[in-house]
């Protein structure tokens, strides 16, 4: 087992590695970060030294090579639109982005999961079809304009909600948490919203698919003709065995939860990773990018790895296999 | 539908109440401050921001006219080139320490130094001395009756703070103290700052001035994305936003308890060309030869294209067409060149059939897609324009982040670009985009085409130092002609200037499209 995570540990330095090679050798059609730091009335001589300083003239596999290696002796330098350390700029960032994205996913199971096995067991019900049409718009509008519209209805025309921003916040250690007032709470929700429907509908969709494959086979047949209790039956054995196929794709799909939170952050102004990622871009903060980058493809790594422990957690064939 | 309205002004009606009560002035803007240094960054966010906190020698009235700040007065220095300049007694910076000459000189020290981006302003200065602790000399290489002027947004910081805090120079690599701490003269200081977040202002209680504002506490988020801005204000979070779309002017008009503030930037939208290119780099036709080369074609451009069509569809009426490089009003404009080519299109073909393209020709367009207001909009209003009279534009369309590194590279045969003249005088788009290209002397810097002229170049250093306003005038208007006979740019519109607030807050939009609390008032 310890092995077992080790070699991922060490199978994500090398995904990290890869995706900082394609990241910086992305960076120079990007834009120019000069341009973006200096004033217009900067003499172009004075842009020449900045750009030496810098050492964005060297080429791009010694930037790299340089990154890199700052990057394992800790050093994850300075953004060069602020001047600030980017390991704290990215630290700082981190807890908004994992809250919105762990609360978008609580949602999207607790509505997304109950939906799914009420929408297996009556198939052809009134509610049902509503559901299942109500997910298949939520799931074809793209992310902003849900954003825009949540925002419109709930914060400029009704009023009940903030339109941005991430309302009360409480300092927890270095943790800067909005989970524990309510104002937090309130600007948590719509962007959460946002952010889980997607997850919702395809967490609905893939429980009911499963559960009605489940209530198929031979083994729920046999207990139903024992007269095994419908409601044991339904949410004991049936769904237990439906969620070893949802977890995997839930899980993997959290990692990109986390990673496209940019669309979502952009629309709510949350000061998440995925907006810090966004100002980056347009002002070509070339170190902020490379390790927002990097710490996104740890997430990744992180993610799956927490699946495969999970599986085994669940599904006790596993446990003996790897003990034996 | 009924209930939904009364519920909205419900809302708004106790959002206001509660902002009256506090007087807590909330805005929102599209740009985070980079920096609260005053020195490391020379761009309209961080130096609109930052006039609230520092301040400099001289600064800019609601009507963009220079007034006393931190200098009382000065004059021109009898002996030499410079001015003297003197200071205000009992002015302290924020921390209570006291304002003096010294700070000024440290000030200039550190503005001046390589790793400042403002070192530009000071290209004009040999020496500074300190007279005594009320009076500091700047010494200028050559007459320079503009030099005041031209250093309204440098801003003075305390000496020993700096130093004190190891911010003696500005940060150009890794932050220091002065990235997130301040400690200026101006009305304002620092309460919180949190970047990208929320920046919270306080009323300075010892300012020197009168105090013409009634915020007691101002809160700056930055909101990047446009329609998220527009909620905020809709929903009463903020009280204030610049800019907003021009498709969104409707929507604030049309509700109860916001308004629209428009006005003129002082920005103007121009084509400029390849002045030097030896042939066309995006033409299908004509490879070997670049048309642009003769007046003729360039005026034909101009002629081509139909600026009231592009006013009223695509900016709604509120663009005012442009002559010259820069606006009336801004000092150096006059009259006396204020017609621009009308849109004629068969003397647009008369003129291409002179220099030799009867049928036209096809080149390449390029223009940033972020930058201006419409911008690539407006570029493909053009580019159809030019075709109907035969001139084929192949448009390309990127970030301005991507864009300059092009312009540089003379990656173009037309572009397009907006100017806001840093002095608020003529002379600084005669140095930046008509001077020759001279990177030595820092001069044409952003005159990417190479428009070259003799004349204009042998006329910049006496506009520069002549201190008769009628013979400077004449001399302006001497190069305002020949750039405008030689059409070295199609001037379009001035840029407009659109902002939102709530009903009950009265500010003051200035040209520059600075921000400045110290005009506020909460209702």
């Amino acid at each position: 087992m310890v092995y077992f995570i080790l070699k991922r540990m060490f199978q994500s330095v090398f995904v990290m590695l890869a995706v900082a090679f394609l990241a910086f050798s992305l960076f120079r059609f990007v834009g120019d970060p000069i341009t973006q730091m200096t004033g217009v009335e900067t003499s172009v001589a004075d842009q020449e030294r900045l750009r030496e300083e810098l050492g964005l003239n060297d080429p791009f596999v010694y930037q790299f090579a340089r990154f890199t290696g700052d990057m394992l002796k800790g050093d994850f330098g300075f953004s060069y639109r602020t001047r600030q350390p980017v390991a704290d700029m990215i630290t700082s960032r981190i807890p908004a982005t994992l809250e919105l994205g762990v609360v978008a996913l609580i949602i999207s199971l607790l509505v997304g999961v109950p939906a799914g096995v009420y929408t297996a067991l009556k198939p052809r019900g009134v509610l049902t079809q509503a559901i299942l049409m109500t997910t298949l718009v939520g799931v074809s509008i793209p992310t902003f304009v849900i954003g825009i519209m949540l925002i419109f209805i709930f914060g400029v025309q009704l009023g009940w909600l903030p339109t941005f921003g991430r309302g009360g916040t409480v300092q927890i250690g270095g943790w800067e948490s909005s989970l524990f007032t309510i104002d937090g709470w309130r600007a948590l929700l719509l962007p959460a919203i946002t952010l889980g429907v997607y997850q919702l509908t395809l967490t609905m969709r893939l429980v009911r698919a499963e559960m009605m494959e489940v209530m198929r086979t031979d083994y729920i047949r046999f207990a139903m003709a024992r007269g095994v209790p419908m409601r044991r039956l339904h949410y004991k054995h049936a769904l237990a065995n439906t969620m070893v196929p949802v977890i995997t794709i839930i899980g993997l799909q959290f990692g990109g939860v986390i990673a496209f939170s940019i669309v979502t952050e952009s629309v709510f102004q949350w000061p998440g990773m995925g907006l810090l990622f966004l100002e980056s871009i347009r002002f070509v903060d070339i170190p902020v990018m490379g390790v927002y980058l990097v710490v996104i493809a740890f997430f990744f790594v992180l993610v799956n790895l927490i699946v495969d422990l999970l599986y085994v957690a669940i599904d006790p064939r596993l446990r003996i296999k790897d003990v034996s | 539908m009924k209930t939904l309205q009364s519920a909205v002004l419900g809302g708004t009606l106790i959002m206001s109440a509660m902002g009256a009560s506090a007087e807590t002035f909330r805005w929102a803007s599209t740009t985070d401050p980079q920096t609260m240094d005053p020195h490391a960054v020379n761009s309209a966010p961080v130096l609109s921001f930052l006039n609230n906190i520092y301040e400099g020698l001289v600064r800019r009235g609601q009507d963009m006219s220079i007034e006393p700040s931190l200098a009382t007065s000065w004059e021109p220095l009898t002996d030499e080139n410079g001015w003297r300049f003197h200071l205000r007694k009992d002015v302290t910076f924020q921390d209570g320490s006291a304002f003096t000459a010294e700070d000024v000189l440290f000030s200039y020290q550190r503005a001046s130094d390589e790793a400042a981006d403002v070192r530009s302003w000071f290209a004009p200065v040999s020496d500074v001395r300190v007279v005594d602790d009320h009076t500091i000399d700047f010494v200028n290489t050559a007459p320079n009756p503009l030099f005041p002027d031209s250093i309204a947004n440098f801003m003075i910081l305390d000496k020993d703070w700096a130093t004190a805090n190891d911010a003696a120079l500005p940060a150009r690599d890794a932050e220091n103290f002065a990235t997130m701490n301040v400690n200026g003269t101006g009305p304002f200081t620092l309460a919180s700052r949190d970047p990208g977040v929320r920046t919270t202002l306080a009323p300075n209680a010892n300012w020197w001035d009168e105090v013409n504002h009634n915020v007691t506490e101002a809160v700056f988020t930055p909101i990047g994305n446009s329609a998220t801005g527009l909620a905020a204000l809709l929903s009463g979070e903020i009280d204030f936003i610049q800019p907003i779309p021009l498709q969104d002017v409707a929507q604030v008009e049309g509700r109860d308890g916001f308004k629209v503030l428009e006005g003129e930037e002082t920005r103007v939208i121009m084509f400029g060309f390849g002045h030097e290119h030896e042939a066309l780099l995006y033409s299908s036709d004509v490879t070997d030869a670049n048309p642009f080369t003769d007046p003729r074609v360039r005026l034909a451009a101009a002629h081509a294209l139909d600026l009231a069509s592009i006013n009223r569809v695509l900016f709604r009426g509120k663009i005012d067409p442009a002559s010259q490089l820069v606006p009336a009003g801004i000092s150096g404009y006059s009259d006396a060149n204020q017609d621009r080519p009308a849109f004629d299109q068969d003397r647009a073909k008369e003129l291409l059939a002179e220099a030799g393209y009867p049928d036209g020709f096809s080149f390449g367009l390029k223009c940033p897609n972020d930058r201006y207001i419409n911008d690539e909009a407006l570029c493909r209003a053009a580019a159809s324009m030019f075709a109907a009279v035969g001139l084929n534009a192949e448009l390309s369309t990127g970030p301005v982040r991507d864009y300059w590194p092009q312009l540089r590279e003379d990656d173009f045969d037309m572009y397009l670009l907006g100017w806001s003249p840093g002095t608020f005088d003529m002379e600084h788009p005669i140095r930046f985009l008509m001077h020759s290209q001279d990177d030595e002397r820092k001069l044409g810097s952003w005159n990417f085409g190479n428009y070259s002229n003799a004349r204009v170049d042998e006329l910049l250093p006496l506009i520069q130092q002549e201190i008769d306003p009628a013979a400077r005038q004449a001399m302006i208007d001497e190069v305002v002609t020949v750039t405008q006979d030689e059409v070295a740019y199609i001037p379009l519109y001035t840029q407009p200037l659109i902002w939102a607030a709530k009903d009950n807050i009265e500010l003051t939009q200035r040209a520059d499209n600075f921000f400045m609390l110290r005009w506020v008032s909460v209702n």
